[in-house]
């Protein structure tokens, strides 16, 4: 593939403050890229410095071999649109006169649109179904409507390359995948080269071929989002944990934010969770959230403990779906509630195949394990197994285990602990 | 805006203003101590076209009728249609260049720094009229020039240029030269009654003269902004996205800023200050044919001529026999509008 930008050690400051520092990398035509990073990091700022308005102090941008900044803003414009972040126009012009102003690069100084120039604004306006908002004012459309409007005037520039500021920032979920989706429809149909800021790391991933990643003012790491966007990538730039999953869809990186590292994290607690069916997912989810080392059982597989445990790394006592809990993993199951410090039943119903974990739990008193109940439902409602399992439930309170509301009392509780 | 209504708007600007403008001149012409009839005012200009000139008949008027119709009313008439034209021009232009609402040659204090320079010109060619009246304009540029680049870094802060500063930036810049501007004309000695005169802001006396001086530059200067008239749509989306578009932003402004400064300089040195006419004419005009400067620059242009055309004719006869300034009857337009733009919240429209 062709080479359509090449950016070169470019270094950009305003006034004093350095910006950007010594960036280097290459756009290949036709290829969709997104910029990502944190706040600060200079995503807008390299924006500007290959769109020509910020020129760099040292370096040089490339366009088609040409330094970018020895090109009139004319020549550029032809070549490159750029689509900003928010575009407020208070002036009673017309969708239509908007999208026109499109072709200023290619009108000369005395000429008017005429009708070539119309014809390519009204194909921008159909491909991004504008064509319905032609007479009515900017002013009267709606923020999605009007980023559309924004993209049809770009597109009327008949460019080879556009440049998008977070285009989607502003927009609600819809109307984000509406507008990303028209990108990629542009950029695979007609080869058009996209290089955008992403805020959101999900739709950066599910759209672009290429990422590069900005931390400082300088270029973290260029690449697949597979290879851009990990755990590892994603804590040392944006501080944040997170959990990177292959999204079971699109086959792309799928990232869930967890919460924010606390001290609990240091003090190295492990706790056993004994849940099943779905009375566990919260739970797992937040403890997981906190930092601590987390293990599970005995649990089905296929059912949404399950799912949520293998989604959070988390080891766990397996049982084949619709099985009672076996002698093995009932074992498989002490064995990690012994290793913990903690244990904790969830809120679950009981029937004759899942009896075995209550057992397990009153082994967990037995070693003087603190034992925490969630207790959201009283146990007859959920006691299928004719009065068993309310015995052994009821036999468990008395022996010392705390019966709590909910998560969050847990978590409470969890401080004495830990 | 459909497609109906530009055409429209197209027709008013290319037919009905400049009927109206041809009406006004010659009603306005009309009017004054001597009652001279419409028709006849009309039959003498005929007479004066070439070629179809000499087929009409004179009328039945006094002799002195013509000479008060073609040489002292009609040349006033006219100079004072120039200078609303180059002034609400200039407006037109400020205004989009600065997308501030507010902006205008008089707040901005061009047109006092103009008039300073106007007035050394002045001062230092000893009234020589004859062999100075031609450089005055140039001067008055230089002056109007330096002081809307001075008025226009002083509200700059970094790449932000703030509407409330750079209104108060022109204001103190107006009042500061005004008040140079006055004591060089208190301590000038002989000349002090022929600036005062120019000063206070009319065409009070002004002849055919002064037209020729102030045609070209309001020419040139008008040329100029309507070759960026298609660009000056395109910057009211913000300098950013103009450049995006192609277009050399900070070429652009510097031309366009020296344009409107040559337009009001030269008017303001054949009138003196006459305030609000570019900030109004424009409101009043964008309002009436939407913000495309290729019609709004020359709809303005023509308002404004028909405008301070007809403020000098009530000039001429609000309190005849005694003449007042122009500039008072502009004021007391524009100053309530100017408050009326001040308080409104928003500029839908603008």
């Amino acid at each position: 593939m062709a080479v359509t930008l090449k950016i070169n050690d470019i270094e950009c400051s305003y006034g004093a403050v350095k910006v950007l520092n010594g960036l280097a990398f290459s756009i290949s035509s036709g290829s969709f890229n997104g910029i990502i990073g944190p706040n600060g990091s200079g995503k807008s700022t390299l924006l500007k410095s290959l769109s020509r308005v910020l020129k760099p102090v040292k370096g040089t941008v490339l366009l088609n071999e040409k330094d970018l900044y020895k090109m009139s803003p004319q020549e550029v414009a032809k070549k490159m649109a750029v689509v900003p972040q928010e575009t407020a126009v208070n002036f009673s012009f017309t969708v239509k006169d908007i999208v026109i102003m499109g072709r200023s690069p290619h009108l000369g100084r005395f000429e008017n649109e005429g009708e070539k120039d119309f014809a390519a604004a009204r194909q921008a306006m159909a491909l991004t179904g504008t064509l319905h908002l032609a007479d009515r004012l900017i002013t009267a459309v709606s923020g999605g409507e009007r980023q559309r409007v924004i993209i049809a005037r770009a597109l009327t520039q008949e460019p080879e390359i556009i440049l998008l500021d977070e285009p989607t920032s502003h927009l609600d979920i819809n109307h984000q995948v509406e507008i990303l989706s028209l990108l990629q429809r542009l950029n695979r149909e007609n080869n058009l080269t996209i290089i955008s800021v992403f805020h959101d790391l999900n739709l950066a991933a599910q759209y672009c071929d290429s990422l590069i990643l900005m931390k400082k003012g300088a270029v973290f790491t260029v690449g697949e989002p597979a290879s851009v966007l990990t755990s590892g990538n994603i804590k040392e730039v944006y501080g944040a944990s997170v959990l990177v999953r292959k999204h079971p869809v699109t086959g792309r990186p799928s990232i869930i934010l967890l919460g924010r590292d606390t001290q609990i994290n240091s003090k190295g607690g492990r706790i056993h969770v004994v849940c099943g069916g779905g009375a566990g997912a919260s739970i797992l989810g937040l403890l997981a959230g906190q930092g601590y080392e987390l293990t599970a059982g005995v649990l089905n597989a296929g059912d949404v403990d399950w799912e949520t445990a293998r989604f959070l790394d988390i080891r766990m006592a397996e049982e084949i779906p619709f099985l009672p809990v076996s002698e093995q993993s009932h074992r498989e199951n002490i064995k990690l509630l012994t290793e913990a410090d903690v244990c904790i039943l969830a809120n679950i119903p009981f029937g004759r195949g899942n009896l075995k974990n209550l057992e397990a739990v009153s082994l967990a008193l037995e070693q003087s394990k603190p034992v925490l109940i969630i207790e959201g439902r009283d146990i007859k409602e959920r006691d299928f197994t004719g009065g068993e399992a309310e015995l052994l439930y009821n036999g468990l309170k008395e022996n010392g285990a705390l019966v709590l509301r909910d998560e969050a009392a847990v978590l409470n509780k969890l401080r004495d602990y830990f | 805006m459909n497609q109906h209504d530009r055409n429209w708007r197209r027709r008013a600007v290319v037919f009905i203003l400049p009927a109206a403008l041809g009406l006004t001149v010659i009603l306005c012409t009309t009017i004054g101590p001597a009652g001279i009839a419409f028709t006849d005012v009309l039959t003498m200009l005929l007479r004066r076209l070439p070629w179809i000139g000499n087929l009409i008949p004179r009328g039945d008027w006094p002799a002195n009728y013509e000479i008060i119709v073609l040489q002292m009313r009609l040349a006033r008439v006219i100079l004072a249609a120039l200078v609303g034209a180059g002034l609400a021009a200039s407006g037109v232009v400020l205004q989009g260049l600065l997308i501030n609402p507010m902006a205008d040659p008089y707040i901005l204090g061009i047109s006092q720094g103009a008039a300073l320079g106007a007035t050394v010109a002045m001062l230092s060619l000893g009234g020589t009229i004859a062999l100075g009246i031609y450089s005055v304009p140039l001067v008055a540029f230089l002056c109007g020039l330096a002081t809307s680049i001075i008025v226009y870094n002083l509200a700059r802060a970094g790449n932000r240029v703030q509407m409330s500063t750079l209104l108060l930036a022109g204001i103190a810049a107006g009042l500061f030269l005004s008040s140079i501007t006055s004591y060089l004309m208190i301590t000038s000695g002989q000349n002090a009654h022929q600036i005062l005169f120019w000063m206070i802001g009319g065409f009070s006396g002004r002849g055919w003269d002064h037209v020729k001086i102030l045609l070209p530059y309001i020419l040139i200067g008008y040329f100029l902004m309507h070759l960026y008239a298609r660009k000056m749509n395109i910057i009211l989306l913000g300098e950013e996205s103009a450049q995006h578009l192609g277009i050399d932003v900070e070429k652009m402004k510097k031309i366009l800023l020296a344009a409107a400064t040559l337009t009001t300089a030269s008017a303001v040195s054949v009138s003196g200050v006459i305030a609000f006419v570019g900030l109004i004419i424009p409101h009043a005009v964008r309002m009436l044919v939407g913000p495309d400067h290729r019609t709004l620059l020359p709809a303005a242009a023509l308002t404004g001529a028909i405008f301070l055309a007809v403020a000098d004719a009530l000039a001429r006869v609000a309190a005849a026999p005694e003449e007042i300034p122009v500039g008072i009857i502009t004021a007391l337009c524009g100053g309530p509008f100017f408050i009326y733009l001040l308080r409104k919240k928003n500029h839908p429209g603008y």
